[in-house]
């Protein structure tokens, strides 16, 4: 099902719209900086030479992935449902 | 020349890494752009669908987990899998592609590696599909051109922003009952988009003559942050309003509130020939007064028998509330209601609250017998109901309390306290956070009197601007005031 979702999402162009929706949102709620804050602290302790992105992508996805406010879970769920009434027959 | 200490960033050279130059051969730039348009930034339909339909993981079917693209061959595979470290190995094919943001990867490096080539290559094809599929420009940090750089070492006198430095700040001489002016050009040239617009020099000026107002402003933005401590004369700025504003001209005291709109109008007059196309709607204009303090009223007209809604958009430059204590009927709303503790206004007094007369401002009204509108659904004449709500609120949100009341056997000054917030929230009103960066006050009586602006200077630091005099002020001093003029700008920008 979610496949079958995400194909429809991508071919209609609705993906990369939900997707500058999320970063927008992200951004006015202050996740954004906190994220930039947090991916400043690993780099400090494990050294601007030797860190790679993939120590920060296993660093701070628990943190993003727990920091996203409901709020703009809701609201993006929202509009995937009401995307998809629209679509589907 | 001015400029604020930058984070530290690594210096990286051009080419990424080492590894790229296997990849670097014949036509490698169009077969980049083309993996690009097809499967990271899809513009048109049919790419899209394409890519719906075949970027899936070739090992285990998953579109999810951070689908890498070989950059070698058509092989698709997820990253948090390992699945395309698998294909690496085996086939020798050391570059892929992030297929979410467009990063490339290498597995000599085992890290994403950054080549400048083909950042511009990802940069120019992101922009054009977005442009396709009418989402806006990517907002990127400001880097310095090779001139910029160039200016930079020619100019190396540098001067330090810190806490406690009082750039910005200026004093103005008044002229002769001219602190009507003084105060709105505080408010001005302490608006943070209005100062950045005049301090990048973004005016590039089209009128014959020498009498732009948005010259003027420009000129006086250097002044202020100058350095010079001294008293500014703004005797320059004087005449150009006279000879703009004929209403204005003279030597007796004016109104804070018609100035700031005069202003308002004459540079977004002038500011019109700065656009890269020229305005074909005037009430469209893409000037910077338009970007920043142009809002849009709604106003709802309800017909009470068909129930039939007539709706216009009028632009605005500023919201004016009546006051409790005009002679226009105000309804006390009771102090410490749902929506007014909202804003952390004051109740101690039972003191209205800006809060209060935004939500008076916008409550239904009845229009009364008196007052018939003529209904299109009805064709005839029927009692309404109306209502404002603000459909686009600005960037900048200046509240204008309705203190000199001229009605026609009255003249007078409304000194009702009413309480405002150092934040305000407009989501009861519309979605957004607001922050209080001026006050503009009145003391004295309609006859004579004196104004004077709070202006708030980089983040929590305020001042008293009385003409020529500038003096450190508490927060308290600033909300406890009674408030003529409020300047609220908005918390989070988007870039359109």
């Amino acid at each position: 099902m979610k496949a079958a979702v995400n194909q429809k999402l991508t071919e209609m162009g609705e993906r990369d719209r939900l997707k500058e929706l999320l970063r927008a949102k992200l951004t006015e709620c202050g996740w954004k900086d906190q994220m930039k804050a947090h991916c400043k602290e690993v780099i400090k302790q494990k050294g601007l030479e030797h860190v790679t992105v993939e120590d920060l992508v296993v660093e701070i996805t628990p943190k993003g992935r727990a920091l996203v406010p409901d709020s703009v879970k809701k609201e993006l769920l929202h509009r995937i449902r009401a995307f998809l009434a629209q679509h589907t027959k | 020349l001015l400029t604020v200490k930058p984070d530290a960033v690594t210096t990286m050279s051009p080419a990424g890494c080492p590894h790229v130059n296997g990849f670097k051969v014949d036509n490698w730039k169009q077969n980049l752009r083309v993996i690009y348009q097809c499967f990271v930034w899809s513009g048109s339909a049919e790419t899209r669908k394409r890519k719906a339909k075949s970027c899936i993981c070739h090992m285990c079917g998953a579109h999810l987990n951070r689908l890498h693209s070989c950059l070698y061959c058509v092989y698709f595979a997820c990253f948090a899998k390992k699945h395309i470290h698998e294909h690496a190995k085996s086939k020798r094919h050391n570059l892929a592609i992030d297929l979410l943001y467009g990063g490339i990867y290498c597995f000599m490096c085992q890290d994403y590696i950054y080549d400048k080539e083909m950042e511009q290559i990802a940069k120019e094809e992101q922009r054009k599909a977005w442009k396709m599929q009418g989402i806006g420009e990517k907002y990127s940090t400001w880097e310095p051109t090779k001139r910029e750089l160039e200016l930079l070492r020619h100019n190396p006198k540098r001067r330090r922003i810190t806490s406690n430095c009082t750039i910005g700040l200026r004093g103005l001489i008044n002229l002769g009952n001219t602190c009507f002016m003084n105060c709105i050009v505080q408010a001005l040239t302490h608006t943070p988009l209005l100062r950045d617009f005049f301090l990048s020099d973004r005016h590039k000026c089209e009128m014959q003559s020498n009498s732009c107002l948005v010259c003027e402003m420009s000129q006086l933005f250097q002044e202020f942050y100058s350095g010079h401590r001294s008293p500014h004369i703004p005797f320059r700025l004087l005449h150009l309003v006279w000879t703009h504003a004929r209403h204005l001209a003279g030597y007796e005291q004016q109104d804070a509130h018609e100035f700031l709109i005069a202003a308002l109008d004459v540079l977004h007059r002038h500011c019109k020939d700065d656009n890269g196309k020229k305005a074909n709607n005037p009430n469209h204009c893409n000037c910077i007064i338009d970007q920043i303090f142009t809002g849009g009223l709604q106003s709802d007209v309800t017909c009470q028998v068909c129930h039939g809604v007539s709706t216009t958009i009028d632009p605005f430059w500023d919201i004016s509330l009546d006051l409790p204590g005009s002679s226009t009927p105000f309804w006390p709303l009771s102090p410490g209601g749902d929506g007014s503790a909202l804003n952390g206004e004051s109740h101690t007094t039972g003191a209205t609250t800006l809060t209060d007369c935004l939500r008076r401002f916008t409550r239904p009204e009845h229009l009364g017998s008196s007052a018939k509108i003529k209904c299109s659904g009805c064709h005839s004449y029927q009692e309404s109901t109306k209502q404002l709500t603000m459909k686009k609120l600005p960037i900048v949100a200046c509240f204008h309390l309705k203190r000199f009341e001229h009605s026609a056997k009255l003249r007078r000054k409304i000194t009702t306290y009413v309480s405002f917030p150092l934040e305000l929230d407009m989501t009861p009103f519309m979605a957004s956070r607001y922050s209080l960066f001026a006050v503009v006050n009145h003391q004295g009586t309609l006859e004579s009197g004196h104004y004077t602006t709070f202006i708030r200077q980089h983040k929590d630091q305020w001042f008293k601007c009385d003409d020529a005099i500038i003096t450190k002020a508490s927060i308290k001093d600033v909300l406890d005031s009674e408030g003529y003029l409020l300047f609220y700008h908005k918390q989070f920008l988007e870039y359109e």
